[in-house]
């Protein structure tokens, strides 16, 4: 069966939206999770991708123009079973053996079950019209409900991971949102907020991805735009050559330029830490202020038997445990991040690409580079922020730096304090935003 | 009534046993003292006949009430009312009207048995050309009268015997509650629950000991089953996806059906989170033995079950 492809909502009091570009031609073939198309709202723009692997047939083509959310502008499916003009969904009972081959084609292997023959996901119409509604594939979601039927709060946990389907946090109104598309090449990146002067840029930790930004987001009062990048083999972005830290500086520096970003804010994570420092001190761009959160390349102690673990873990069963030593509190660690990580690794490229990296920059529990020495050199204002219960990098790391770089510890917190301290964090960020004018 | 009849003339109530013996359960009262016997008729023991008359007298302008001792007796009746006092306005291009009120005292819990216990109210809610009520508090049984007594068609009010005694805030002198008007008489975001007439007061109890789980459940009262308030059982599931409906007549073919049918067939069906639930009396003739009495018809542990189950994900 086609896929329809609806205006989503992304923003809560949104009830049109304009498409202002697509990146895929009517008629072409796409890759499920691939870009799709950008959309506007009076509040945010938004990358959307295709909710399914097929052929493209755009039934809306208009650009610019208002529609109303929910209403089909296209559908994805086998080349000759599309409507091409506006029409309806595509009724089962045209289902002739073709068209069910088709469609079984397109279905992931483990839902075709001898007994079942196709097993479509059992869910119930509230879930199905959220996940229409944010663009999610429901065979995805695992239903919680009597007999594994999936209910709304599964595709709502989903939503809460899901990056780019979203609705982002109060976009600052104050420059028209333009079309910010990401360029082949690049990494992938996401404007989390738009607005006028320089941009903070976000670069998540080792294993994570610029989702993982969301929840510091929505505790953020005014910080100005905000540009949030998937690191190399990280949430949508794929492997660069190099695995070394260099490489990684040397793709966001690529990833910025492609943006035009030329004068930035960096907030960065353990490895995000390390590649923001680089990033501060090469000199590709202007960097006015740096914000460390936990980061690594200050000593030499890494937990090698979290990265092993987080990379061996094939379920939610043995991966849970690792993930909660980021927290100094279980409750801290967001609902679902299990099921979201487990579900981006999928097809194996992403835990590759990890362990490549980790076996690069992390062997052997240590962690193979150092940026000590660059913060003799730094004249910016900079900030530390370490989590005194951190059981990832040990926070006496961070003892010993010049006396111009500010160190926040906050004691009951792990390894991740946007997620256990966000308000706090939020705002060290925009008084250092302040500070660096 | 007595407001209705001083203000209006052609108003007159008819009935068995509705005159010095106060009517079946005492409704009429001492109205025959007040009115006299000429608008306080007791009418043989002959629904069929005395249906007839009151049609009769609401063609010809008058404003007539008609009781019946017990609801399951309207089967007498039936051709009077269905066919006649439903479809004469139609059949006459509109030319007249029959502004008829009947009174229908119904339901279980008194140990009337088989013959004078039913809810027959759905049979009569299938009819077009009626408009059929169930008041649930006082205040509703005296506005939801006058305004059927003030509507132009044939307004059959279903009463539950064991409401009558139900004490309640009601105003002096004339007011009234629009016919085909539910009303919301709880606030809640889990569950909506549509009852009718007594169940209201069940759903209410059963609301009050689940909100202590914490599961609020939103009370619907249907008031009106023809016209039916769709859209107030729309709104409410909208708002939290899941539906049961609570009715003392029998489940099978019931205003349960209905109510599930409107829901899956509207707007609200994307809303739903699970499957609709109806808790109606049990497909059997209603029990003398008390006990099997009331394990026929819905009870409060019964909503508590059913609401518990739907909210914890156990259907």
């Amino acid at each position: 069966m086609a896929t329809e492809i609806i205006l989503p909502r992304v923003d809560m009091d949104m009830a049109t939206g304009k498409v202002i570009a697509w990146h895929a031609e009517d008629g072409a073939r796409v890759e499920k999770g691939q870009l799709l198309f950008d959309i506007e709202t009076d509040k945010a723009a938004m990358e959307i991708e295709a909710p399914a692997s097929g052929v493209l047939r755009i039934v809306d083509a208009r650009i610019g123009v208002d529609v109303p959310v929910g209403n089909t502008i296209g559908w994805i499916g086998a080349a000759d079973e599309v409507p091409s003009a506006p029409a309806k969904p595509v009724p089962a009972a045209n289902s002739d053996a073709g068209l069910r081959a088709a469609a079984l084609q397109m279905l992931p292997a483990e839902r075709v079950t001898a007994e079942d023959g196709v097993k479509t996901p059992r869910a119930t119409p509230c879930a199905r019209r959220l996940a229409k509604q944010h663009g999610i594939d429901l065979a995805t979601v695992i239903g919680t409900g009597p007999r594994r039927r999936v209910q709304s709060d599964d595709v709502r946990k989903v939503i809460e991971q899901t990056p780019a389907t979203t609705p982002t946090t109060a976009a600052a109104p104050t420059a028209p949102a333009t079309q910010r598309a990401v360029a082949p090449g690049g990494l992938h990146r996401v404007w989390l907020r738009q607005g006028n002067g320089a941009p903070s840029v976000l670069i998540h930790g080792f294993g994570a991805e610029l989702s993982s930004w969301r929840p510091l987001l929505t505790a953020s009062g005014d910080v100005g735009p905000v540009l949030a990048i998937d690191l190399p083999g990280h949430g949508k972005s794929p492997m660069t050559e190099g695995a070394d830290l260099p490489a990684l500086v040397g793709a966001v520096e690529e990833t910025l330029a492609e943006e035009n970003v030329a004068s930035l804010h960096l907030l960065g994570h353990s490895l995000g830490g390390a590649v923001a420092t680089l990033l501060a001190t090469r000199g590709a761009v202007e960097v006015r202020s740096l914000l460390l959160l936990d980061p690594a390349g200050l000593g030499p102690e890494i937990n090698g038997a979290f990265i092993a673990g987080f990379l061996r873990a094939e379920s939610e069963a043995s991966l849970v445990p690792w993930l909660r030593e980021l927290v100094s509190k279980e409750a801290n660690l967001p609902q679902g991040l299990a099921a979201a990580t487990l579900r981006q690794r999928r097809d194996g490229r992403l835990v590759a690409a990890q362990a490549r990296i980790a076996a690069t920059v992390l062997p052997d529990g240590t962690q193979a580079f150092s940026t000590r020495a660059l913060f003799e050199t730094l004249s910016i204002p900079a900030k530390i922020v370490f989590g005194t219960d951190d059981r990832i990098i040990p926070a006496r790391h961070a003892l010993g730096l010049p006396g111009t770089v500010a160190l926040h510890l906050f004691p009951g917190t792990g390894h991740t304090p946007q997620l256990e301290r966000r308000s706090e964090v939020a705002r060290l960020w925009v008084e250092l935003l302040r500070a660096a004018g | 009534m007595a407001i209705a009849m001083e203000e209006d003339d052609r108003v007159f109530l008819m009935g068995e046993d509705i005159g010095v013996y106060g009517g079946a359960f005492q409704v009429t009262g001492d109205l025959v003292h007040r009115f006299g016997e000429d608008r306080v008729m007791d009418t043989p023991i002959s629904e069929l006949g005395g249906a007839g008359v009151a049609v009769g007298a609401a063609l010809a302008g008058m404003r007539p009430i008609f009781e019946f001792q017990f609801s399951d007796f309207m089967t007498l009746a039936m051709e009077q009312i269905v066919n006649q006092a439903a479809k004469i306005h139609y059949m006459l291009g509109g030319a007249v009207s029959v502004p008829l009120v009947m009174r229908f005292p119904a339901g279980s819990g008194t140990g009337a048995a088989a013959q004078h216990s039913q809810s027959l109210e759905a049979w009569l809610a299938h009819v077009p050309g009626l408009k059929v009520i169930q008041p649930s508090t006082p205040y509703d049984a005296k506005g939801m009268l006058l305004a059927a007594v003030a509507d132009p068609d044939p307004v059959m009010i279903f009463e539950h015997k064991l409401l009558y005694k139900m004490k309640g805030p009601v105003p002096e002198g004339h007011y009234t509650v629009p016919i085909g008007k539910a009303e919301t008489r709880r606030v809640g975001r889990d569950v909506t629950i549509v009852a009718t007439s007594i169940m209201v007061h069940k759903a209410l109890a059963a609301a009050e000991q689940l909100a202590a789980e914490d599961i609020e459940a939103e009370v619907v009262d249907l008031r009106s089953l023809r016209p039916i308030d769709t859209q107030a059982i729309i709104d409410s599931v909208k708002h939290t996806s899941r539906l049961v409906c609570v009715y003392e007549g029998v489940k099978t073919l019931g205003i349960g059906a209905e109510i599930s049918a409107s829901i899956a067939e509207s707007e609200a069906f994307d809303y739903l989170d699970a499957p609709i639930v109806r808790l109606g009396g049990a497909d059997c003739p209603l029990p003398y033995n008390p006990e099997l009495e009331k394990a026929a018809v819905p009870q409060v542990p019964d909503i508590i079950e059913a609401v518990r189950a739907l909210v914890r994900r156990k259907v």
